[in-house]
């Protein structure tokens, strides 16, 4: 009994420490967001507390406008994937056609596999071929596939434990499909299309690797303004922006998780 | 209704995902030009991206791959075992705070590192403190940056599957063991392990795979110099525009891919076949 619990002491500080090498950094890159750095630029050592980072990045134009960009693009992207996603999602699970099942799902697993710089310069090469102009519309489109798949993942998780019993007995009852859909279905799956949606939103806002390729100098991203500023040695404002974006990842999911608890338990 | 809940996402999964794919497909067998191509069909592409330098770019990026990946499972299963069977109520809130990082933006994650590495930063400044190190320390630039830079973006993603082939595996199982006179690590490896094989192969997939591509951790932690195949890959596309070389390294990437999903299917293979 006694090595039992040394066992589970042991696991028990491999999970604290692992919880610590996740939380350092993220705290680190937030108190070095208050580092004065030397000339404008960041440095490892801690120089004295200033916000003046902040106040930069905020008076950064172009950063102001990629953050909007992004968030633009993001809801989009969210609303897209919200729809499209859950009924990429239900079609996997209960569509009639066993073929359809299996490409619908086999599509999903390509899609996880797939690496993202792949997707990126096959997309890119895409829009040249058919002479689309990069844009806002493009990267949003880009950004699909990949958030599209969270979402499909998260849904049929939750079909597959829905009682298919709940459709047939609509369908008993004389409801037509759009009834079933809308008055057993989409309220059983409504927890994890939200889930899906803001968690599409949030890596949607993220994008750094299809976002790169995607983007022109008009219609940026702020992980790609930031991500193209490094270059140029790392500001500090650098690292305020990104601890903005940290907050508000953080109200969020906090938003996303209240809105999972909501709906679970009624 | 039906149908169209399959055709709405089918069709445009086909526009935005399954027509570039196989563009890319048939742009690696065209023939390169100056800044364009002509569709054809040749080999030549594929003969260049796996010669000479670029040959042991893509060694390199496979070892990274699988070494990161395998580093990444072996050190998420120790905390996904704990939380699964040891961590009773907590279990939930454990997992959230485990998976809370890999939902933040992956930039902000690898930027930080930046500055912990670096000669000045935190762990120069412990480790002279402590009287290890005398020289400064600038581990930015090196191969050990990437590595730490990508396992640690990767592990909530390795925890999260074996959590829960870990916490599936009924008490009762390891209880009978132990009645048995299996000790810890016996029981371990020979009752926890095998059940959880498929759970393990699944973190395997989801960091391995993504880690053939890795693009911006080499970028910013490794100089951009120790050069993986998706930054060569960013080079033939955004600089020398040799787009049906670029297609080539891309297949290439999905071939490695394809092996390696291959590989770890075969481990979970027999898994769910019925006892004989």
């Amino acid at each position: 009994m006694t090595r039992l619990r040394s066992t589970r002491a042991a696991l028990g500080v491999v999970c604290a420490l692992g919880l610590a090498v996740l939380y350092l950094p993220l705290l680190l890159s937030v108190l070095y967001s208050f580092n004065q750095g030397i000339d404008g630029r960041q440095t490892a050592r801690l120089t004295g507390w200033s916000l003046r980072a902040y106040a930069d990045a905020w008076q950064d134009d172009s950063l102001r406008s990629a953050a909007l960009t992004g968030l633009q693009v993001a809801l989009v992207v969210a609303a897209v994937s919200g729809l499209l996603g859950s009924a990429w999602g239900y079609a996997m699970v209960r569509h009639a056609s066993a073929r359809v099942r299996r490409a619908l799902a086999g599509l999903g697993y390509l899609l996880v596999i797939m690496p993202e710089v792949v997707l990126a310069v096959s997309l890119l090469q895409f829009a040249g071929r058919l002479g689309v102009p990069l844009g806002f519309l493009t990267l949003a489109a880009a950004h699909t596939p990949m958030t599209m798949v969270v979402v499909a993942l998260i849904v049929r998780a939750r079909v597959l434990t829905l009682d298919r019993r709940l459709e047939d007995a609509g369908r008993d009852l004389g409801a037509s499909e759009l009834r079933i859909l809308g008055d057993i279905v989409v309220p059983a799956l409504l927890p994890a299309v939200l889930t899906g949606t803001v968690l599409a939103f949030t890596f949607s806002f993220d994008d750094v690797v299809i976002s790169a390729f995607l983007t022109t100098p008009s219609v940026s991203t702020l992980p790609v303004y930031l991500y193209s500023s490094l270059n140029y040695g790392t500001a500090p404002a650098v690292y305020a922006a990104t601890t903005a974006v940290l907050a508000l990842t953080i109200v969020v999911l906090g938003i996303a998780g209240l809105l999972h608890r909501a709906t679970t338990v009624t | 209704m039906p149908h169209l809940l399959a055709a709405a996402p089918g069709l445009w999964l086909t526009a935005v995902f399954v027509a570039p794919l196989l563009l890319t497909v048939a742009l690696s067998f065209a023939h390169p030009g100056f800044g364009d191509v002509t569709f054809g069909f040749t080999l030549d592409n594929y003969r260049t991206a796996l010669g000479g330098l670029y040959a042991q770019t893509f060694v390199q990026t496979v070892v990274l791959a699988v070494g990161c990946g395998a580093l990444s499972v072996l050190l998420a299963m120790p905390i996904a075992y704990f939380i699964a069977r040891h961590a009773g109520r907590f279990a939930g809130a454990l997992l959230a705070a485990i998976l809370l990082p890999y939902f933040s933006s992956f930039l902000i994650r690898v930027l930080s590192w930046q500055v912990i590495l670096a000669s000045g930063g935190p762990v120069d400044s412990v480790l002279h403190a402590l009287g290890l190190l005398h020289a400064p320390l600038d581990l930015i630039g090196t191969r050990a940056a990437v590595v730490i830079g990508i396992v640690y973006g990767y592990l909530p993603i390795a925890v999260l599957p074996q959590y829960v082939v870990f916490s599936r595996i009924p008490r009762s199982t390891t209880d009978a063991a132990a009645d048995l006179g299996a000790g810890a690590w016996r029981r371990f490896t020979s009752v926890v392990l095998p059940l959880a094989r498929p759970g393990v192969a699944t973190a395997a997939l989801l960091t391995a795979v993504p880690m053939l591509g890795e693009l911006v951790v080499p970028q910013l932690l490794g100089g951009g110099r120790g050069l993986l195949l998706g930054q060569l890959l960013q080079t033939q596309y955004v600089q020398s525009q040799n787009y049906a070389l670029g297609s080539a390294i891309a297949v290439l990437i999905l071939v490695a891919v394809g092996v390696l999903v291959a590989l770890l299917l075969r481990l979970t293979r027999g898994f769910d076949e019925a006892p004989r």
